[in-house]
């Protein structure tokens, strides 16, 4: 695992706020359920580079991503950055914890279960406080979540095994 | 890339867990249906009063008095309906079953409201006497 440069970084935050804003371009029956597909960036850079990294990474997408949108420091912010956050950790304590036990695509449905965990006690402790309310939500939000982790997880390897592929293939050229 | 394919690069521990949230959150679903379900009463005002509080989940049948006489409201299978009423248009009883909703008699001043057990915000903006 190597560290990232700073133009790395750059260019992995750049990937997980264009694939933001894509799929915010998607309806969605709920404001804050998403797709997730910067989840995505989040995996490979995680898997690529280390946690650090993929902290970072979230942060600068979650951050940019609120301001180009307008919601800096509102509700919505405050949801997003939660389960940025938790959902990065989660995944980077069962990547370096248990390595071998888990692929990509576990990792992405950790990482969903998560994200949608803290969204939804954040969601009950500042805006809905009707435990009834989220506990009728939780299981099609979990269900959902845990859908679209796994195309997102299976993407993640892919483009994972894709990248391993190609710089395997400069090496050889080079020697 | 076959699903096959996807399949070989994904662990056991991957399937597990997968399986373990579908069967969780499709319970979940069915689950908290029912307890939502079972939450719900029925109120039964007579003249701005609140005279019952009642289960959904039971079946009943309960002589309301009013100032006309006594209207008849059958529970059953979580719905709600007045078999009989003194009043003369029998309008609350051409209703039939209401599963969540009101039923007023005006003329015997009776009002069933089915909904969601303590739920605010209901209430009518004024009464008139």
């Amino acid at each position: 695992m190597q560290s990232p440069n700073r133009y790395q970084i750059a260019l992995l935050s750049a990937y997980a706020l264009a694939l933001h804003g894509f799929e915010s371009m998607f309806p969605s029956p709920v404001p804050w359920l998403r797709l997730g597909l910067a989840n995505i960036v989040t995996l490979i850079t995680l898997l690529l580079y280390g946690l650090r990294a993929a902290f970072t990474v979230t942060l600068i997408r979650v951050v940019l991503a609120s301001i180009l949108n307008g919601t800096f420091l509102g509700p919505a912010f405050l949801l997003s950055l939660g389960g940025g956050i938790l959902s990065t950790l989660s995944m980077g304590f069962f990547a370096s914890l248990t390595p071998r036990l888990f692929s990509a695509t576990g990792l992405s449905l950790i990482g969903a279960l998560f994200h949608n965990g803290t969204q939804l006690l954040l969601a009950y402790a500042l805006f809905i406080q009707r435990i009834e309310a989220v506990l009728l939500i939780t299981p099609l939000i979990v269900l959902l979540g845990t859908l679209t982790g796994t195309i997102n997880g299976i993407v993640s390897e892919l483009i994972i095994k894709n990248l391993k592929k190609s710089v395997e293939k400069i090496q050889n050229v080079d020697t | 890339m076959n699903f096959r394919e996807i399949l070989k690069f994904t662990t056991v521990a991957d399937r597990v867990l997968f399986s373990i949230l579908i069967l969780f959150s499709l319970l979940g679903l069915i689950f908290v249906r029912s307890l939502i379900l079972g939450g719900n009463s029925v109120e039964i005002n007579v003249d701005g009063n609140l005279e019952y509080v009642l289960p959904l989940d039971e079946e009943k049948t309960v002589p309301v008095q009013g100032p006309q006489g006594t209207t008849l409201v059958e529970i059953r299978n979580h719905r709600v309906r007045v078999v009989e009423s003194p009043c003369q248009n029998k309008l609350c009883i051409q209703q039939g079953w209401v599963e969540h909703g009101v039923i007023a008699c005006l003329p015997n001043k009776v009002l069933i409201t089915v909904g969601k057990n303590g739920k605010r915000g209901s209430e009518p903006d004024a009464v008139t006497e």
